[in-house]
């Protein structure tokens, strides 16, 4: 691994981002809309219940973790799609920068974006809704590790989906990332999903990091168990999407399917 | 003096279709190669494999020393490319493009290096220009320095002149000269421009229907069709592939000189 050739790729989206303004939308106005819209409806809803589960804090804590997971998971998938938009897949290819050493350089990126995101989600949700997420305890630290881990292993899903069927795949980015959302619980316990959907959901990794938050803001100490259960099927999602991804970078070789963005 | 490109049985296929054809072909250091052919005879295939973009069916390559597809990263920090249809990354100046593809070869704090290819290219004039506002030609030849910095044995260029304007076409030409008279870079070449190849090559090789149907020099290859140059040469190729729809029965395979 070549730290010369990731720092490399890391320059290269810092300049992208710094000279497209709408690309700070999903660091900033996104999250922001997000926490008017969530902080509103949560303290609405609390006027009438005294649950705290349904209260701002609630909704506020689920929607920090989202965009934690979500920037993760763009940061890889549209880093990818930056280099096939502007076609500069092939002469990043017949460079010797290797596929991991890409990957690396823009998840590492992915983090610098995700700390930007979050100091706007944090000064945001003190000063509209008073709502400081590390008021809940360190307990939130592991259950963000695991969410940025599943944002990058949905991220490898993504991009093997384009790198196989081109720019037609790309709303997958989008689309999975709205699908994950709804059936992990991020604001509401996931058995109050339909029934048909509860099986899917208790198979996710990001349900259960969802449900050990929801356990830490009841006020309860962080659940090991469901924790644990995460990590493991945080572990066996990302080994499968990094293979998924790594079989379809072969064959996108193999077809030379390069040539679509050339 | 050894290969910089050793490419044996090199064989491509895209569903039904032969790209490449049990392809063998050596690239000696230093040499000025071209491979022409008519379009879909399988040189952008056949360049693309040798760069290690694109996995072939079957056959072996080595590039300056390194097989691929194992050692592909070692190999192509000794090997640039320039394609002349490709744009440089959007939103970058140039010497921002410069300095992380520089990243990209592993080169560390490269402004020095950066700024002696400026000069060598004269584009001073570019440097802090956005790459989308180039013109055609500067893009091309910004994209030759782009691919030079690491200083490679072996330089490739897919049609580096395309859509450029015969003066401009010129110049890119001469810096290609330059280049390997200056550095003793080995440049291999696709262009649809005979005059072209024949100015800047001392070696063709024709392929169609991805074998190769001539190689040696465009003088060499001329009199093997009995045709008076590189151009008329080709356009019998272009004819025969068309009405054969393959090159067995083409004259003039492997002539085998500059091996």
């Amino acid at each position: 691994m070549n730290t010369t050739r990731i720092a490399a790729v890391m320059r290269r989206h810092w300049i992208v981002l710094r000279r497209a303004p709408h690309r700070w939308f999903e660091i900033s106005f996104w999250p922001v809309m997000d926490v008017v819209l969530w902080g509103s409806v949560g303290a609405f809803v609390a006027q009438d219940s005294p649950d705290a589960r349904a209260g701002a804090p609630f909704l506020l804590a689920g929607l920090v973790m989202f965009w934690t997971f979500t920037q993760a998971q763009f940061a890889i998938s549209l880093g990818v799609n930056e280099e096939t938009w502007t076609r500069n897949i092939l002469n990043v290819m017949t460079t010797p920068l290797r596929e991991f050493e890409y990957v690396v350089g823009i998840a590492m990126f992915g983090l610098l974006k995700l700390v930007l995101c979050l100091v706007t989600l944090t000064v945001t949700t003190i000063a509209l809704f008073g709502f400081d997420l590390s008021s809940i305890g360190w307990g939130v630290i592991p259950i963000m590790a695991l969410l940025v881990v599943n944002g990058w292993a949905l991220a490898m899903l993504t991009v093997g989906l384009v790198l196989r069927f081109g720019q037609s795949a790309e709303i997958l980015i989008w689309g999975l990332n709205y699908a994950l959302l709804s059936f992990s619980g991020v604001f509401f316990p996931a058995d109050a999903l339909p029934d048909g959907i509860r099986p899917i959901a208790s198979i996710l990794p990001t349900t259960k990091a969802f449900s050990a938050l929801h356990t830490l803001l009841a006020g309860d100490p962080l659940p090991w168990d469901t924790l644990a259960a995460s990590l493991v099927g945080t572990v066996v999602f990302f080994a499968a999407t990094i293979s998924f991804a790594t079989w379809l970078l072969g064959l996108f070789r193999r077809r030379g399917f390069v040539t679509r963005y050339s | 003096m050894d290969p910089v490109v050793v490419a044996r049985s090199l064989t491509k296929r895209f569903r039904a279709k032969v790209a490449v054809d049990a392809l063998d072909l050596d690239v000696a250091r230093a040499g000025r190669v071209g491979l022409l052919g008519p379009n879909g005879a399988g040189k952008t295939t056949t360049l693309l494999m040798l760069l290690g973009v694109i996995t072939p069916d079957a056959g072996t390559i080595d590039l300056v020393g390194h097989r691929l597809p194992r050692h592909r990263s070692r190999a192509l920090g000794r090997v640039g490319f320039v394609a002349g249809y490709l744009p440089l990354p959007e939103n970058l100046k140039v010497r921002e493009a410069l300095s992380i593809f520089a990243g990209f070869y592993g080169l560390r704090r490269p402004d020095r290096i950066i700024d002696a290819a400026i000069d060598r290219f004269g584009i001073g004039h570019l440097a802090d220009q956005q790459s989308r506002e180039l013109s055609s030609g500067q893009r091309t030849l910004v994209s030759i320095v782009k691919s030079t910095l690491h200083e490679p044995e072996l330089l490739v260029l897919d049609e580096p002149t395309a859509s450029l304007d015969p003066d401009v076409a010129g110049r890119v030409r001469q810096t290609m000269l330059d280049l390997h008279r200056e550095s003793g870079t080995t440049l291999l070449v696709t262009s649809h421009n005979m005059r072209e190849v024949e100015a800047l090559c001392e070696r063709v090789v024709i392929l169609s229907h991805g074998r190769i149907a001539a190689d040696g020099t465009p003088a060499e290859v001329a009199a093997a069709f009995d045709t008076d140059d590189l151009e008329a040469a080709f356009l019998e190729v272009a004819s025969q592939s068309r009405r054969h729809g393959g090159a067995d029965d083409l004259p003039g395979e492997h002539f085998g000189v500059h091996r």
